[in-house]
């Protein structure tokens, strides 16, 4: 492709710059579409033969790599037009889902998951760290802002950073025994860390034992409540809208700091956590800092996510937020694609919504779950997306 | 002239077993000094002691008069203590550049919130590195240089040696310890090493070398003074010609009786 570009400038490079163009619309659009007939469809032949294509479009990816180069090759090329359509795309979303509130429902919690996934992925994915705990801050982070909310009647907006804060908090304290630890004896302490938040909030009576906290009230906006419809150009969505773009508003932000943070000292710190421990530590990074940290980065989103969904349900007991919880969320970055911001995004909306829509299977939910995940590993072992090489000297 | 890296007395213990013991060593700025000793003799378990990742248990090392015993591996990193492996451990599913610029880690400064919230800068200082971490790898090799973005893992094994090199050197390091840094290359790939050992130091005065080697050209032709390890214990040090010759050390080599006729 490059090659090309530079032995014959001129003609062939616009021809190429509007190709491109042509591409990122064509797979943002269609990807946009085809999310929208997966949600609003309910009959399971429907579903099936969307699933089918799906599964086609990654065959096709998989066989074909250079297809999967040139679809890469210009979203590098048309950085900015790809950013902007993909906002427009999320703002304009609303209006095609037929106010349905139930299409809603599934992508707001499905972003909730993109940004938990998100979160998991500065361990997992850029320092191989097994963390098991991340259903643990989320539902830190959700009892936290839900009690200020309801005990001291603090405003969610002012909720979201102090529950970051205090599961960060825990975050570190749970890096701190973890440092000691390798490999399959940190995921066991993390799996520990899981189980003792879930059974503490279960045992508490402020937390409200098993019962949970109900009542948590909407956030307002300059006089909006968020438990009111949105009009807008002659439209009506539906409640769930505002929180649909609260989430996006999550999601958007954690996208960002995880290309920051990739693509700066402490990502690439991380990765060499990841590919060897002991190398790393003679080219002088402190591997219990950079641990801790990334556990620390870890429960600050996942806080964030917590609180979100807090407000959201308006009602939360810990059995939102258990083992199974941490270990769908390891699930989603394993299938999305290890340290692949965009892989971890789609695997957290696939595992969000396969088990939903495919309600007759439900009963069989996990064993679903599993099936895929051991296919994956199987047949496509890096992930969806795999991790790409870092850009130095090029566009930004 | 205080040593620039002084090893007094350095002993570890594994259990009941005494795997180095009451080493001395004392390395000049700009000089190379190479340990050579049969396989087992307590080599790369010195190196270990010395860059940390094993803690000694009796006796001191120093860097540059300030001792750095038992400080934790990253610190001594920092302090300017290099070093390769044996079996090369590179960052293989990262790009050469990527390894040579984590290298730098403790030349660069931007932590977790000049990520997030100074990205310019951090961005910034990260391309800075890129930039310098080309230079330094096309400088130990051009053909390193034009692989410069793909990934470490598929580099052969000369050339892993060659990249540790130039990842050794992204920390401005004062001492560069190499373990066995021929080890897996022919006569020719030896001759760019030893070049490229004379042509660093050349570049950089006072920085100085400690190697462990067995290819007996490179010991013969590279190093100031060469010091004998032999069951944990210092045997021998000095110039190799005379070195060689002595009877402990080549009873050390040969055993007692070939030691005899030899």
């Amino acid at each position: 492709m490059a090659d090309i570009t530079q032995a014959t400038p001129g003609l062939l490079n616009r021809n190429g710059a509007s190709a491109n163009l042509a591409i990122v619309a064509g797979v943002e659009l269609g990807s946009a579409i085809l999310l929208r007939a997966f949600l609003l469809s309910d009959e399971t032949a429907v579903i099936v033969a969307l699933l089918a294509l799906m599964g086609a479009i990654f065959a096709a990816l998989q066989l074909r790599p250079v297809l999967e180069e040139r679809i890469v090759a210009a979203f590098h090329d048309r950085k900015r037009f790809a950013t902007l359509l993909g906002i427009v795309i999320v703002l304009a979303c609303p209006f095609f889902l037929q106010g349905s509130g139930y299409a809603f429902h599934l992508l707001i919690v499905s972003m909730l998951y993109a940004v938990l996934a998100l979160a998991l992925n500065f361990q997992l994915g850029s320092a191989n760290i097994p963390n098991f705990a991340t259903g643990a801050s989320y539902g830190i982070g959700a009892y936290t802002s839900a009690l200020l909310a309801l005990n001291f009647g603090v405003s969610f907006w002012l909720t979201l950073p102090v529950a970051a804060v205090v599961a960060t908090a825990f975050g570190f304290l749970l890096g701190f025994p973890s440092m000691r630890t390798k490999e399959s004896y940190l995921a066991l302490v993390t799996i520990a860390f899981g189980i003792v938040a879930h059974q503490l909030l279960n045992n508490f009576d402020w937390t409200g034992g098993p019962n949970g906290l109900v009542g948590i009230p909407a956030p307002e906006l300059f006089g909006h409540s968020f438990a009111r419809p949105i009009e807008a150009f002659g439209f009506r969505l539906p409640s769930q809208a505002n929180f649909y773009y609260l989430s996006a508003a999550l999601v958007g932000l954690s996208i960002v700091s995880a290309k920051r943070l990739h693509e700066s000292r402490v990502g690439l710190a991380w990765n060499a956590l990841r590919a060897d421990p002991l190398a790393a530590r003679c080219q002088g990074i402190d591997v219990v800092w950079y641990k801790m940290l990334a556990f620390g980065v870890d429960a600050f989103l996942a806080a964030f996510a917590g609180t979100i969904y807090a407000f959201y349900v308006s009602y939360i007991s810990p059995d939102n937020f258990t083992f199974l919880v941490s270990v769908t969320i390891m699930t989603m970055v394993i299938v999305g694609g290890m340290d692949n911001t965009l892989g971890v995004i789609i695997g957290a909306f696939f595992l969000t919504m396969l088990p939903e829509k495919l309600r007759i299977f439900s009963d069989y939910r996990l064993l679903f779950v599993g099936v895929v995940v051991i296919l994956f590993l199987i047949l496509r072992p890096q992930g969806l997306f795999p991790q790409r090489a870092r850009n130095y000297g090029g566009k930004r | 002239m205080t040593p620039l890296l002084e090893v007094r007395g350095l002993t570890i213990r594994f259990g009941g077993l005494v795997a180095v013991s009451e080493v001395d060593l004392a390395l000049n700025p700009s000089e190379v000094l190479c340990i050579i000793g049969p396989n087992g003799a307590g080599k790369s378990t010195l190196f270990n002691m010395i860059s940390g990742i094993y803690r000694p248990s009796a006796g001191t090392v120093h860097l540059d008069g300030r001792d750095i015993t038992g400080w934790p591996a990253h610190r001594i990193a920092a302090a300017g203590v290099a070093r390769t492996f044996q079996s090369s451990r590179l960052f293989n599913d990262l790009t050469l550049i990527d390894n040579v610029v984590i290298g730098m880690h403790t030349r660069t400064k931007s932590g977790v919130l000049d990520a997030l919230l100074r990205p310019r800068r951090a961005r910034a200082e990260l391309e800075a590195a890129a930039e310098k971490a080309g230079e330094l790898i096309r400088a130990i090799s051009p053909d390193l240089h034009a692989r410069r973005n793909t990934l470490a893992g598929a580099l052969p094994q000369a050339d892993r040696r060659r990249l540790e090199i130039a990842r050794a050197l992204a920390s401005e390091p004062r001492v560069i310890m190499l373990d066995e840094p021929s080890s897996g290359m022919d006569d020719r790939d030896t001759d760019a090493l030893m070049a490229d050992v004379r042509r660093v130091m050349a570049e950089r005065p006072g920085l100085s070398f400690l190697i462990i080697e067995h290819d007996m050209r490179l010991v013969a032709a590279l190093p100031d003074r060469v010091a004998v390890i032999d069951y944990g214990r210092k045997i021998a040090e000095g110039d190799f010609a005379e070195v060689r010759l002595m009877p402990r050390v080549q009873e050390a080599y040969l055993g007692h009786k070939a030691a005899e006729h030899a």
